[in-house]
């Protein structure tokens, strides 16, 4: 199975162009910040300076949930492409077990989720720091890394679960063209939370990848908003983590770090589990 | 004799179009065996069910002595497949294609190096192993793909039209390629094709037809089973000629000035010769072709 995840992720990282497009909402999302999102949050928040910091940590941590489902679904594109070129007629021709050949398609779009995700880390605290705010802490980059695992892995199991129902390049083309559009709304970066209409709040409150955006803006945005809400009464902060998305209500509940967490594990054994199941019938033949 | 292949009463359908429709064959060790047939005729459907990626609906197969169906990982070990259509990796060079293709057959280190090697040098891709598969051509791709198919010196050789689409001087590399490899390794090769000329160089010939066999033997029982001989006259007097030829009720046809007659054997052209010899102009003995067997036994031209 090494040997496969080993070729998958060369065939991914060599073809410069599915790099590309598998970053390509991240780079939207990006470039709409700098250019006016950035403003338009921060003016309608505050005009102080310690504002900046908040809003790029805000951003930066919707950036970190969105490349986790965008990038291990550009790995599953290889999947697909193998099966509609028929190259995996010679690995079903060569004494490989199946299970042997799936596991290897889903190792990488783990592993690839993971790769980017550090990635696009490393680039938002680079970013971060340049736009005068300060590095996560050490601890919080170690709770970080460990949340990014449960992240790739609750994303690629959504991803999988798309990839076994579709057969062809182009429809996974066009299932890859509406997840990057809407994903930026589905995990409330291009619009805070709070100013959604309750319907969009309601898919939102239960779409898995929302909730590692929710627990990445905790970790990222712990440091600037002490410092951005000293000495503000505490309700304050609350209306701002319900209406920025740091937390869902969900009826008089409101979610914290370990309900997001069991979101995330739970809908990763789901769909893992209902992805296989899919996969399997579609090779019978 | 040594049965490397044995297949009796193979059938597979999908849904309503029966594919292949009952057929037996044998295939001797070490022989060039060839399945021939226009497009549609089920080759491609055998393929594949002999390389185990299609469960046949009905009949029994053994491959080097194993059950089809049963011992499939074994079968796996013993042949290599070249498909249709290039199946190796574009963003991966020649070399890497190759290691990860022999990975899959659970090679020792030093065995994986010297069988690699040896597959390269086999098929002449050593000179371009370190490019990218995407950036070869035709011929190179096709010479890596029958390299990838031998990285784990099989015993079996399955090649699915190895040389169509490829342009007249690579497809003869090609084949001579496959023809050594046979002749100097001693590899079962069974291979489909639709050109004449390379069933003609097989050892053995099976022609299939809408799912059925239609004739088999070697390509010289083929041609003297179901091809004549011709011979073709040029006449000094077109006219004067076939009102002879009419009168002493020989059957002929004509084409564009010249004459065709059908022989019995090649021999029988010297009474016609002698007989006419002062009419004649020019004339030719062409003895039969592939191409003829299989217009006499289908009834279709093969199609390109």
């Amino acid at each position: 199975m090494i040997n496969l995840v080993r070729r998958n992720l060369l065939i991914y990282f060599r073809d410069k162009s599915t790099v590309f497009f598998s970053m390509l909402s991240v780079i939207i999302t990006f470039g709409m910040y700098i250019f006016f999102l950035g403003d338009m949050y921060a003016r309608s928040i505050s005009t102080t300076a310690d504002i900046r910091f908040l809003m790029d940590s805000w951003i930066m941590a919707g950036i970190l949930g969105v490349t986790s489902v965008t990038t291990t679904l550009g790995a599953y594109g290889n999947m697909i492409v193998d099966e509609a070129q028929l190259k995996t007629k010679d690995f079903y021709s060569a004494p490989l077990k199946r299970r042997t050949i799936a596991g290897g398609y889903i190792l990488s779009s783990f592993v690839i989720g993971l790769i980017m995700s550090v990635l696009a880390f490393v680039f938002a605290e680079i970013y971060i720091v340049l736009g005068g705010g300060e590095l996560l802490p050490l601890t919080t980059v170690l709770k970080l890394l460990g949340l990014m695992l449960i992240s790739v892995l609750s994303s690629s199991s959504f991803i999988l679960l798309i990839a076994s129902m579709l057969r062809t390049s182009s429809s996974f083309g066009v299932a890859s063209t509406i997840i990057g559009t809407i994903i930026g709304f589905l995990c409330g970066i291009y619009i805070p939370i709070g100013s959604l209409p309750t319907e969009v709040q309601w898919v939102i409150k239960f779409f898995p990848p929302a909730h590692s955006v929710a627990l990445y803006r905790n970790l990222m945005m712990e440091v600037p908003m002490q410092t951005f809400f000293a000495g503000v009464p505490s309700n304050y902060l609350d209306s701002f983590k319900t209406e920025m998305g740091l937390h869902y209500e969900i009826g008089a509940y409101t979610t914290d770090f370990a309900f997001s967490i069991l979101v995330l594990v739970s809908s990763a054994v789901l769909f893992y589990s209902l992805g296989i199941l899919l996969l399997s019938r579609k090779k019978k033949k | 004799m040594d049965k490397v292949i044995e297949v009796h009463g193979l059938k597979k359908s999908y849904g309503e179009v029966e594919a292949v429709r009952g057929i037996d064959f044998y295939v001797e060790r070490g022989k060039l065996f060839a399945f021939l047939g226009p497009n549609g005729a089920g080759k491609s459907t055998t393929i594949d069910i002999l390389s185990t990626l299609l469960q046949p609906d009905e009949g029994e197969v053994t491959i080097t002595g194993h059950v089809l169906g049963k011992e499939d990982d074994r079968i796996r070990s013993s042949i290599g497949t070249v498909f249709q259509r290039s199946i190796l990796d574009d963003e991966l060079t020649v070399l890497e294609n190759l290691y990860i293709r022999a990975k899959f057959y659970k090679k020792s280190k030093s065995d994986l190096k010297n069988s690699v090697e040896a597959a390269a040098e086999a098929t002449g891709v050593t000179s371009f192993i370190n490019r990218r598969y995407g950036k070869l051509s035709g011929g190179q791709r096709r010479r890596a793909d029958i390299a990838r198919a031998l990285v784990h010196t099989p015993a079996i050789m399955f090649l699915d039209e190895p040389t169509t689409g490829l342009d007249p001087q690579t497809r003869k590399s090609v084949w001579e390629t496959i023809q050594r490899l046979q002749k100097e390794r001693g590899v079962t090769v069974f291979l489909t094709t639709h050109y004449m000329e390379e069933a003609a160089g097989a050892d053995y010939v099976v022609i299939i037809d809408e799912g059925k066999i239609a004739a088999k033997g070697t390509p010289f029982e083929l041609k003297e089973t179901y091809s004549r001989d011709t011979i073709k006259i040029e006449p000094i007097d077109y006219e004067c000629f076939t009102t002879q030829l009419q009168e002493s009720q020989t059957i002929f046809k004509t084409s564009g000035g010249t004459i065709t007659i059908e022989l019995g054997r090649s021999l029988d052209a010297i009474p016609i010769l002698e007989k006419y010899r002062d009419s004649i102009k020019s004339f030719e003995v062409v003895s039969g072709t592939m191409d003829d067997v299989f217009i006499n036994i289908t009834g279709k031209e093969i199609r390109e």
